[in-house]
């Protein structure tokens, strides 16, 4: 409602035109980037709801990623309907979410961060420990494809919908969590903690809603991911996954719905990028691992030092400037998220946080 | 009870290895609420650092404080990526985890993949209880003991010391009474930087260190530090002893491929239990 008035109408139409329009001109190759990017934008979604009003950061969202491929792809091959399959996984991923965040969320110093780390590195030395149900460190193959109803998927194209469809819903999702009462109490407790829970906000348990729901958003992602692909195995979950991820959230700008998007779809484009120019037989074996590293660091500190709000946040603000000089027409869409990102990352003086915890 | 005394002193040996750099958190945190994610790339830069100097002909002792001089500007300079100017905390958080990837970046480029060491001290291995003991493990053994003492005594005695714990208790007050906050927490970075770029060299003679070991020591060290709550360094020592320990017993007694699982394991173990003590709602 509020949505549909900020944001213009041909605006929603032309991307949704393009969305739908686009798998039927790519190449396969493409198409698996654009599916990726589409469930990369699923995941970066909810951590950026986690970063930007919970104010913690996850370091094992790839983990749920696998968790939630795993779930599917184990679910399928015993003999579950795929679609079952699918289901499950965003609960199952959920639920360990909550285990782990329901204690590690109440300790200060952002133990989450080390303790999604703890979980990621974990679960990649569980997986070769338990060949019998997860197929090793060799993965698991011939998981049968996605059956909707009558409806089968086989090509790549179908996915491309799926993946797109669902990248709709929990966008929508977000952006009604934004706006919703929770949402509100988020925003509260991203700008002052004590304040917000000295207004009434569960802020413990608001975080964990919050940290539980970017699990289920990965668990979603990587079950649509292990049908696409129809294999899996641990090395596609790596530990710099979770620090991609991390950055995809940090380009967009932290706790933008629309980010979420901007953000997956620019480092997966530089991630492939960089794979190409660093693989040429003539350059030294090491250096697709230094360049990516390296070009993921420079990203991830530029950007929060110069545009802490994010490309969106900066976009925004100078599409603002642009509109107040000609005429104020209409609004732009990532505009209430960038009031949150400047309540995160600009407003909020270090020093109350730190006089808070006296 | 030979192995057993062997196990525990090399153990003792890496844990006061662990607490120094668990000592490096505790003393970031303290001072700028930054729980520093490089915390373990400054020991690994400080192992390269000492080794490429010793194999440029620099004699022992030199090279090993230059390491950690080095180490303790990479400290101050991530200090001002990370803190300086103004920096929302959970930005700095993340810029510090960006400092970490960087960190391997350059390690991988500068010295490549395979893992590094150099000999320690030369010197026979000495006899307890029938266990041999290489002499290096009696070298940590004294300058951490050493470093440890130093740092206690540097917090609670001088004013240095004192300005610092008045910047961890209560900054804003610390700035009313005339004190700079933000140097404050470049200082404590820097001396992270040079107690990190310590336990690099120290443990670099006992087990080869590589562009990517930054992450086990940063994590175990962090879990040394938890032990404490972040905020007590004294507690941060007896962490990293219990890891230092523990992972040795795992590793001789059960099998050393079992030992980074069973130290996440004994890191989610304390975090449940510091979680347990921490009262209910609070404060980030």
């Amino acid at each position: 409602m509020r949505a549909s008035r900020k944001i213009p109408i041909y605006a929603i139409v032309a991307a949704g035109v393009i969305t739908l329009a686009l798998p039927l001109f790519l190449s396969s190759t493409n198409t698996e980037i654009y599916v990726t990017i589409g469930l990369y934008t699923i995941v970066v979604a909810g951590l950026s709801l986690l970063m930007g009003f919970a104010g913690q950061v996850s370091l094992g969202q790839a983990a749920f990623y696998g968790v939630g491929s795993y779930t599917a792809a184990i679910l399928a091959l015993h003999g579950w309907s795929p679609l079952a399959a699918l289901i499950v996984a965003p609960i199952a991923t959920a639920f360990l979410a909550f285990l782990v965040g329901l204690p590690l969320l109440r300790l200060k110093g952002h133990a989450l961060a080390f303790g999604t780390l703890a979980v990621q590195l974990i679960f990649l030395a569980v997986i070769p420990e338990t060949a019998s149900l997860t197929g090793g460190s060799i993965g698991l193959s011939a998981i049968p494809s996605l059956r909707i109803g009558p409806l089968a998927m086989s090509s790549g194209r179908d996915y491309a919908y799926l993946v797109w469809i669902v990248v709709v819903v929990t966008l929508v999702i977000a952006r009604n969590i934004t706006r919703s009462r929770p949402g509100r109490g988020l925003r509260a407790m991203a700008a002052s903690v004590s304040g917000a829970s000295a207004t009434g906000v569960e802020v413990e348990r608001y975080k964990l809603k919050d940290f539980t729901l970017s699990a289920a958003f990965a668990g979603i992602a990587g079950g649509i991911y292990v049908f696409f692909i129809g294999y899996v195995s641990p090395d596609a979950f790596p530990v710099v996954l979770s620090i991609e991820f991390v950055i995809m959230v940090v380009v967009g700008g932290i706790g933008t719905v629309s980010g979420a998007f901007v953000g997956a779809a620019l480092i997966t484009v530089v991630s492939q990028l960089l794979t190409s120019l660093g693989t040429s037989p003539s350059l030294p074996p090491q250096l697709p691992t230094v360049l990516s590293l390296g070009v993921y660091a420079v990203i991830l500190i530029v950007i929060l030092r110069l545009l802490p709000s994010g490309l969106v946040g900066a976009f925004s603000r100078l599409w603002k400037k642009a509109q107040a000089a000609s005429s104020p027409v209409s609004d732009f869409a990532g505009d209430e998220n960038v009031a949150v990102v400047s309540a995160v990352g600009k407003e909020e003086p270090n020093e109350v946080t730190l006089v808070d915890e006296v | 009870m030979t192995a057993f005394v062997e196990y525990l002193l090399t153990g003792v040996a890496r844990g006061l290895v662990f607490a120094l750099l668990a000592m490096g958190f505790v003393l970031i945190y303290r001072v700028t609420r930054v729980v520093n994610f490089a915390q373990g790339a400054f020991a690994i830069f400080g192992g390269l650092i000492a080794y490429s100097l010793l194999n440029a002909g620099v004699p022992h002792g030199v090279s090993e404080v230059l390491a950690i001089l080095a180490a303790a500007l990479i400290g101050l300079v991530f200090g001002i990526i990370a803190i300086g100017g103004d920096v929302p905390l959970l930005a700095s958080l993340v810029i510090t985890i960006g400092l970490s990837i960087l960190s391997e970046a350059i390690a991988m480029l500068v010295w490549g993949t395979i893992p590094i060491t150099f000999s320690g001290l030369a010197g026979h291995d000495f006899v307890i209880f029938g266990a041999f003991i290489q002499r290096q493990y009696l070298i940590v053994l004294i300058v951490s003991l050493v470093v440890f003492v130093a740092l206690l005594y540097g917090f609670g005695r001088t004013y240095f010391g004192k300005a610092m714990s008045a910047c961890a208790s209560n900054p804003y007050a610390a700035r009313l009474s005339g004190i700079n906050v933000k140097k404050m927490g470049l200082i404590a970075f820097t001396l992270g930087g040079a107690l990190g770029g310590l336990g690099g060299v120290l443990v670099t003679p006992l087990s080869p260190i590589t562009y990517s070991g930054d992450v086990s020591l940063s994590i175990t060290g962090f879990a040394a530090a938890i032990v404490g709550g972040l905020t007590s360094p004294g507690l941060a020592v007896v962490g990293g002893l219990v890891f230092g320990i523990a992972e040795q017993f795992v590793a001789g007694y059960w099998s050393p491929s079992n030992e980074t699982a069973v130290a996440l394991a004994l890191l989610i173990v304390l975090l449940l239990w510091q979680a347990k003590r921490a009262p209910v709602g609070s404060l980030e």
